[in-house]
Formats: structure tokens, sequence, C-alpha cells
């Protein structure tokens, strides 16, 4: 097991790597400030070169942390709600659900874009429900979800590429979200990712109690008083909104849902008490380090964070297929 | 007669077409020990767990005192009957303390205990008389089957009920560890006055131990009452469909299964 120790060192480490890391990218582009003149910049007095990068690069920042931690949450619970560790909102569909209805939303009806977040949530429930009816069997089989979830997600994200190839690309709106594409994102998308996200983050704190039962067999855990199904609703409503909002603005970003819960697990324990806020932590650090790195990589152009996801989440999920054999069965 | 604590009253249930119990009526005695017995498919698992509020009867009731269950929130249910059921996962680094502190949960409301001295001190108890104090900082995995059965046992004594149903607690340990809890759920009856509900597979463990005797047979009752008093060849013959000899030790029937 792991000590008290190793667990506040794990926080503290990722806290002091997560702040580096956003100094880091706060510099890293055509215009460069130091810590001081930002500073000054940002709480003192007018600077220029500040201010631009105030307007161009915190919004992205922020939105890449926040989204994050979203998208690891959302993972985490999903992971508890259907007992798989393979569970993640990319994987199995949500966030292409979502982010489907989100661009169909930008492309036809874009008066709606102020509640383009919601509609989005609904079209990851959707995707949601889809998953878990279709791979329920008189119980879950972890393989199944991820297989029928597989299905379910190529079929959105071909509708989406559709959409955007019989387009010619032309709404750019819709195909930034395609593309999970972050770069020209302003304060006003943060607003909204915040609003929801932090929703969904606080909500995510009242049923991690909940999430640490269901770890146990249903039956026991109805034993002690709780109605499993309506928690596991909840719980799943919680972690598609977070998914959903995150996709509607950043667009579908696989693996990081799964990645940071798994790494969290290892560092921190199965206690979703300290597992929920560890994954804000670890979340919102690798989807920015993802952002950074794809910024910097082939500067000046940029390659788009949820490449760099995919790109080192796909072995990374194979690697954790291949070694959930011996746990689960699969 | 004793009281009786719950009252199964005209209870039929079916797996779809399939019917399991048919206007089943029985009465369990408070403060007793009392044992479901019957041959596979007897519908004694299935009365187990609609008694435990795993599965909605049918038609008919049970009664927990004069109340339906069906309308007992479940965690107030939690707050009068605790359940060992007969598998059990628990996460790979959840420590026994902390699993058994779960057995608070009923009296939690978000999260937030009412009472923590009160929640301490059943904790502290369960672990006791389990004997399972010395193993609280380790994490419940790595024990030895029957010291993780007296684990789930803890967990369910910490939440301070006065009946405690256990669905085979015996099954896939050795005789010495068998003993183990058998022993340890007399003791919790006979000093503590906690009424006992169990499913136990061996015949021979079920008449030694229990004051009551429920026998099922094709979703029926066919016999209730102290093991001295019903158990024949006759009932025997009945319930397994085999005939075998009965001899007597102590006054106690014990079958030959042989």
């Amino acid at each position: 097991m792991i000590s008290r120790r190793k667990k506040i060192l794990s926080f503290v480490i990722t806290a002091v790597g997560l702040l580096v890391l956003f100094l880091f990218s706060v510099n890293t582009g055509s215009l460069q400030v130091t810590p001081g003149q930002l500073f000054s910049g940002l709480f003192i007095r007018f600077d220029e070169t500040v201010a631009t990068i105030f307007d161009l690069r915190f919004p992205r920042i922020f939105i890449a942390m926040l989204g994050g931690a979203a998208i690891a949450v959302s993972g985490v619970l999903l992971q508890a709600v259907m007992k798989n560790p393979l569970a993640d909102p990319g994987i199995i569909g949500v966030s292409s659900g979502a982010s489907l209805t989100a661009v169909l939303i930008t492309a036809f009806f874009p008066a709606l874009y102020f509640v383009t977040p919601l509609l989005a949530f609904l079209g990851g429930m959707v995707a949601f429900a889809l998953v878990y009816s279709l791979s329920w069997k008189g119980g879950l089989s972890p393989l199944r979800i991820i297989l029928v979830g597989v299905a379910v997600n190529a079929m959105f994200t071909g509708l989406m590429s559709a959409f955007n190839s019989g387009t010619g690309s032309s709404y750019s709106g819709a195909a930034s979200i395609v593309n999970a594409n972050i770069t020209m994102k302003t304060w006003d998308d943060f607003q909204t990712l915040a609003i929801y996200a932090l929703i969904g983050l606080i909500a995510s704190f009242f049923v991690a109690g909940q999430c640490n039962l269901l770890a146990l067999e249903d039956k026991t855990a109805r034993s002690l008083g709780m109605n499993v199904t309506r928690s596991r609703i909840v719980i799943s409503v919680i972690a598609v909104l977070l998914a959903s909002i995150s996709t509607a603005v950043i667009g579908p970003i696989s693996f990081l849902g799964l990645i940071v819960p798994h790494i969290a697990r290892l560092l921190v324990g199965s206690s979703h008490k300290v597992l929920i806020p560890y994954s804000i932590l670890l979340g919102a650090f690798t989807l920015l380090l993802a952002d950074t790195v794809g910024r910097t990589i082939a500067y000046p152009y940029e390659i788009s964070a949820s490449i760099i996801m995919s790109v080192v989440g796909g072995p990374f999920f194979i690697l954790l297929l291949r070694r959930s054999k011996q746990n689960y069965g699969g | 007669m004793a009281d009786s604590i719950f009252t199964v009253k005209d209870l039929s249930f079916a797996y779809g077409k399939q019917p399991v119990l048919q206007h089943l009526d029985v009465q369990f005695q408070q403060g007793k020990i009392t044992t479901l017995i019957g041959a596979n498919g007897c519908g004694k698992s299935t009365l187990f767990h609609l008694m435990t509020k795993n599965l909605k009867p049918d038609a008919g009731e049970i009664r927990l005192g004069s109340e339906n269950i069906q309308s007992i929130r479940p965690r107030d249910y939690a707050r009068q009957v605790s359940i060992v059921h007969q598998y059990n996962t628990a996460p790979a680094d959840l420590s026994v303390g902390k699993l058994v502190s779960y057995g608070r949960t009923p009296y939690h409301t978000m999260g937030i205990s009412a009472n923590p001295r009160e929640d301490e001190e059943k904790i502290r108890w369960a672990l006791e008389i389990t004997h399972t104090q010395k193993h609280k900082d380790k994490p419940v995995m790595e024990l030895s089957g029957g010291q993780k059965q007296r684990v789930w046992i803890a967990m369910a004594l910490a939440q301070g009920t006065r009946t405690l149903f256990l669905d085979e607690p015996t099954t896939y340990l050795d005789i010495r560890y068998q003993l183990q809890i058998l022993k340890l759920i007399r003791t919790l009856n006979r000093e503590y006055g906690i009424t006992i509900i169990m499913v136990l597979h061996d015949i021979n463990q079920s008449l030694y131990y229990s004051d009551e005797i429920v026998a099922m047979k094709g979703g029926k009752m066919i016999a209730q009452g102290k093991p001295e008093e019903i158990v024949t060849p006759a009932l025997v013959k009945e319930v397994y469909g085999v005939d075998l000899q009965i001899r007597r030790v102590e006054d106690k029937p014990f079958v030959i299964p042989v």
C-alpha cells in the first residue's frame, strides 16, 4: 500500500510540475517575457507584450488545463461505474457523440452557440446510453464495453469526418472541433468550459464515497444501504457532462481519461477521495504538456494536443490491455 | 413461541417464466440461528436474495416486524439488517480497517458521520470480535480465505444491526476456518443476541449450529423446527433424494453423508 507521505509527495511534485509547465508554456512562442515582467504586466502596470500573451496564450493554456482535468476525472468516474479500468470517454464514444452534436450545432444552428455545451452533453449521453445498453448481457463484461464502444466511436467519428469532408471543411468552427484544435481559443471559450466543468468537478467530489463502494460487489454495496442503480446513473451523468463539455470546447481527446487515472492509481491508490483530486492535477498537467509539446516540437507548425495524446496513448492502451488480462480476465 | 422477526407471506417469485418460489410462508424467529437447507435449485438462495432486497417478489410479501421490506428505504434497511454475501471483492490496496469502516455507511449523510465516536466504537468492536484487529492496516485481498471472510463479517457487524444474514459463509474454506466462522457466528448470537439467518452447504454443520432449520424443496418449505425434532431419514430423503442414516451424538442428529 502507498504511504501517506508518498501520496502527499505526489501531489506536491505534480503541482510544482504544473506550475513550471505553465510558466514554460506562457513563454513558448514568438513572444517571450521574463517571469518578473509577466507578473508586473498582469498585476501592476500595462505591458503590451504581456497583454498579447494574456489574450492569445492564456485562454488556450487555461482551457488545456481545465479540459485535461475534466477529461481525466470523467475517465475516473466511468471506470468506477463500469468497473472497468479501460473505460475512457474517448474510446467508448462519449466524446465523439458530444463532438458530432457540437459540430452539427456549430454548422447549422450557429445562433444556438450558447447552448452548444448542453446539446453536446445530450449527444454524449446518447452515445453513453448506446454503449451501456448494447454491452449489457446480464452484466457488463469489460471487453464487450470496449468493443461496443469502439464501434459506436467509429460510427460517430465517421459521421463527423463525412460532414467535414462533405462541406469542404468550410465551416471552420466545426472543423476546429473535429480536429481538436485549441489554437484560436478565446476567453469566451474558457468561460463556457469553466462554468460547466467546475460544476462537474465539484459534483465529482460528492460522489467519491459512492465510487469507493462501487468497487465492491454490487450486492455488498447494496447491503450497505446504497442505491446502486441510482448511484451509477448519477455518476455516469457527471462523467458524461465533464467529457462532453471539454469535447464541445476542445474536441475529442482520446486516451487522456485512461492514462491519467491509471498513473494516478499507481501513485496515490484507488480511494476516490484522493484519486479524483489528484487526477484533476495530473489531467491538467498532461493535456497542457501535450499541447505545449505540440506547439514546440515542429515549430513554427503545430501538432494538436489530441494527436499527441493518440500517438502516446495508443501504445499505452495496448500495454494496459495486455496487463489487464491477469487482473480482469478480459 | 418466540417473537418472529421476519414473516414471509404467500411469497412467489419467478425468473422469467421459470417459477422458483410459489406461495411460500415462513416465519423467522428473533434471537435464533436459523439455517435454510435444501438441494441445489430448491429456492433457498432465491429466498435469501428476496429477504436481502436484491430481488423483488412477484407476489406476496416479506415483513420485518410489521413493515413490508419493499417499503423500507435501503439505508434504513441497512441499519437493521446486515448481509455477508458469498462472493466478495475489494480493490487491491483497500485496508482491512478502511473496509470495515464502510460498514458505517448507512449512518452517514453525504459522507459525513452524525456520530464519529459511535462509528469508531462499532468498528473497533467489529475488528475485535472477529479477531481481525491485528490485520487492520493490511490490504484485505492479501489475507487468507478464512481471514478475509472474518473481515467481511466485521464490516457487516460494524453496521450494528440486530439481524445478520450470511450466504454460505464457509464455502471454499478449510475445515479449520469453517469451524472458526461457525463458532464466531454462534458467539454473535449467544453473547450479543444477534439474530442469524443463513444458507449453509454442509448438512451436519447446519444441524449442529442452528436453533432452527428451514428445509426447502421445489420452492416450498417442507419442514421447519429444531434440528433434533425434525430431522429424520424420511426428511433427508425428501430434501436431497438420497437414503442416508442418522446418528445421534450428545442428543444432536448427524447425517452420515455416504
